[in-house]
């Protein structure tokens, strides 16, 4: 029997680095949860994240690596983590929440019928052997206690509510133990994704984002924001209008549907401020807002901010930081 | 051919957190001036993707299906007025739940009740509770193939549905054979306007009401966990104003407090 599995996604071959959020989760539940930590990778040429999985400090690694996990197909890999916890039945298992991630939570919960904990911030064990997690819900605008019977559990944690795991695991390696993927006739099928490369650094890395909204009134403005961005070594943003307007590529969208960030600095341009917004943006260290309206929520939540035409503030702003750059 | 059309009525998710209140001992989140409830924003565009494919084929039959406490009945029979050929409620106390088991239960009951459905057009989640699990319980209860995160959805001859699914950095073709089941999200794009034939023709329909007890709804599989308690998070900052003359005055200013302050360092240094 396992303990806690968790899911460890790949992105171009490695470890996405939040990985290491799911490896705290892991270990503080890991006193109550007994059996040790196992990882789950699932994909297609996975020697590289095999080998960085292998020094993580898990108890055991468990991989299925087959070509037909090379596109992130949801059934297919949720059909390779259903097959892993067949065979190793874990307690708890952590999925990241990502697009493939969350799916795949769902569709393992569903499936075995156990308790699925979405998007959670705390996390503990109850007397009765129970979880007791806190989550936003309705968009952020509120923080919903709920509690979870006795396991398996399912636990999707929300990015950036844990601190990532840097525990020095000095030299210790783990075998993998590679498993055969036997999945059962799938009735979706995928073509290989059309990826659309992100200009500049992507927003989940970037220490300052800048990020535009409706208020921009379309794709042209970004421009500019793309310069500020370039003289900040930062990437830009958007807000889910931007990104159904057309304007920009869905990548660029923070939020509650979209990517929720961490950066020092988060300056966002005619954006209002909605709680779906809101919601993945509030952790960061400083934000900076510029909006013609000075009721609009974003001031509520901004450390500095300007009321005023960002056709006027911005351009004045880019010279400004030029002129300290040269 | 039918499709269906899954609405779940919310609070409208533009409400203040401000004038949000928490019933305790329901744990339930209400609005406490008297706004008006909207139909799911993504169940709004699950009813535009089906829309659209009726434009392309003519023999489908669009059905709303809407499972819950109580309806406003004008906010619902919007979806008659853009188009629909059914709305159909099925109210009931028990389904004032977080609980997404005993939703996508009921959900299933009835859409067996009216003879099945060769597609299923869900929202990606709801804007209430953020659960985005109903339609993976439906698919499971009805065993139907789920494809999730459509931004496009077009029928093939050969009877598949398929769907252009969007991803962190792009999107994906997937395809299923009929009868299946598929969510959207924001990207397919708003409901259309009702047109004003449309509207007189659908002030006439009235919704079909069918009564949870007259379905044979199966007993949930399981239960999600329980709401134990609710509270609004304190968010804000104390915000420091940029005053300058003018718009250009204000930019420049803004740059020189950040830098000061330590927010900004030049270079971009420090990339992680
Ligand atoms: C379930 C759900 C999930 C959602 N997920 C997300 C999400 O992930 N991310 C997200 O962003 N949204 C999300 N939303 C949408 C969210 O509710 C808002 O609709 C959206 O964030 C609004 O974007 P915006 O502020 O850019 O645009 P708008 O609401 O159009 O606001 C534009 C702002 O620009 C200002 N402005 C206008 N002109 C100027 C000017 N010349 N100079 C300066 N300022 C100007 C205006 O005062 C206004 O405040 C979600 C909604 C729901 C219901
Ligand atoms: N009460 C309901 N009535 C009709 N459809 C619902 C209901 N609850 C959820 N759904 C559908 O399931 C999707 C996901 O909802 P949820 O699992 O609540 O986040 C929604 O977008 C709807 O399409």
């Amino acid at each position: 029997m396992t303990g806690i599995l968790i899911v460890a996604e790949v992105d171009a071959g490695e470890l996405r680095p939040d990985f290491r959020e799911l490896m705290t989760v892991a270990r503080a539940m890991s006193a109550t949860v007994p059996g040790g930590i196992a990882i789950a990778l699932v994909g297609a040429k996975l020697e590289a994240a095999t080998r960085q999985a292998a020094r993580i400090g898990a108890d055991s690694l468990h991989v299925i690596d087959d070509h037909r996990l090379a596109d992130p197909w949801p059934e297919a890999h949720a059909a390779a983590l259903i097959q892993l916890c067949g065979e190793l039945s874990p307690k708890m298992v952590i999925a990241p929440r990502t697009i493939l991630g969350a799916e795949m939570a769902a569709r393992l919960a569903v499936h075995c019928r156990w308790q699925l904990v979405q998007d959670v911030t705390q996390i503990e064990a109850t007397p009765d052997g129970g979880l007791k997690c806190l989550r936003p819900v309705s968009g952020g605008a509120v923080a919903a206690t709920v509690r979870a019977g006795a396991g398996p559990w399912v636990v999707v944690p929300r990015p950036r509510a844990f601190t990532p795991d840097e525990t020095d695991t000095g030299s210790v390696v783990v075998a993998p133990v590679r498993h055969a993927f036997e999945p059962p006739v799938l009735a979706t099928v995928c073509e290989a994704p059309k990826r659309i490369a992100v200009e500049g650094i992507g927003i989940d890395r970037a220490q300052t984002v800048i990020a535009g909204g409706g208020g921009l009134g379309g794709p042209g403005p970004f421009g500019l924001l793309r310069e500020i961005a370039d003289l900040l070594g930062g990437a830009v943003g958007a807000s889910r209008v931007a990104v159904d307007s057309g304007w920009v590529q869905a990548s660029l969208q923070v939020g509650l549907t979209g990517k929720t960030i961490a950066p020092d600095l988060y300056i966002a341009v005619g954006i209002s401020g909605a709680i779906q917004h809101l919601i993945g943006c509030s952790s960061a260290q400083v934000i900076v807002a510029i909006n013609s309206d000075a009721s609009a929520p974003i001031f509520g939540i901004a450390n500095y901010g300007v009321v005023g035409d960002w056709n006027e503030v911005m351009p004045a702003f880019r010279d400004a930081l030029a002129g300290h750059a040269s | 051919m039918r499709v269906v059309v899954c609405l779940k009525q919310v609070i409208d998710p533009l409400t203040p957190a401000s004038t949000l209140t928490l019933d305790q001992n329901d744990k339930k989140i209400r609005v406490g001036i008297v706004a008006p409830p909207v139909i799911n924003g993504f169940d709004e565009q699950g009813l535009e993707a089906a829309l659209r494919l009726r434009e392309k084929r003519k023999d489908i039959e669009i059905v709303c299906l809407a499972v819950g406490e109580r309806f406003n009945s004008d906010v619902m029979k919007r979806s008659l007025a853009v188009g629909a050929d059914q709305l159909i409620l099925v109210q009931d106390a028990s389904l004032d739940t977080w609980d997404p088991y005993p939703i996508a239960s009921a959900l299933a009951a009835a859409i067996r009740q009216i003879g099945g459905a060769d597609l299923i057009i869900c929202g990606r989640q709801g804007s209430d509770w953020d659960n985005a699990l109903t339609p993976y319980i439906l698919a499971d209860l009805l065993a139907l193939p789920l494809l999730s995160l459509a931004k496009r959805v077009e029928l093939n001859e050969g009877n598949r549905v398929e769907i252009e699914r969007v991803l962190a950095d792009g999107s994906m073709m997937m395809n299923a054979p009929l009868p299946a089941l598929v969510t959207v999200t924001s990207e397919l794009g708003a409901l259309r306007m009702p047109s004003v034939s449309a509207r007189l023709s659908a002030a006439r329909k009235q919704p079909r009401q069918i009564a949870l007890a007259d379905l044979e709804v199966s007993a949930a599989p399981v239960r999600a966990p329980e709401v134990i308690d609710l509270a609004i998070p304190v968010t804000g900052r104390s915000c420091t104003f940029i005053e300058a003359a003018d718009g250009p005055g204000a930019g420049a200013r803004l740059a020189e407090t950040l830098l000061q302050a330590g927010a900004i360092r030049l270079g971009g240094e420090g990339q992680s």
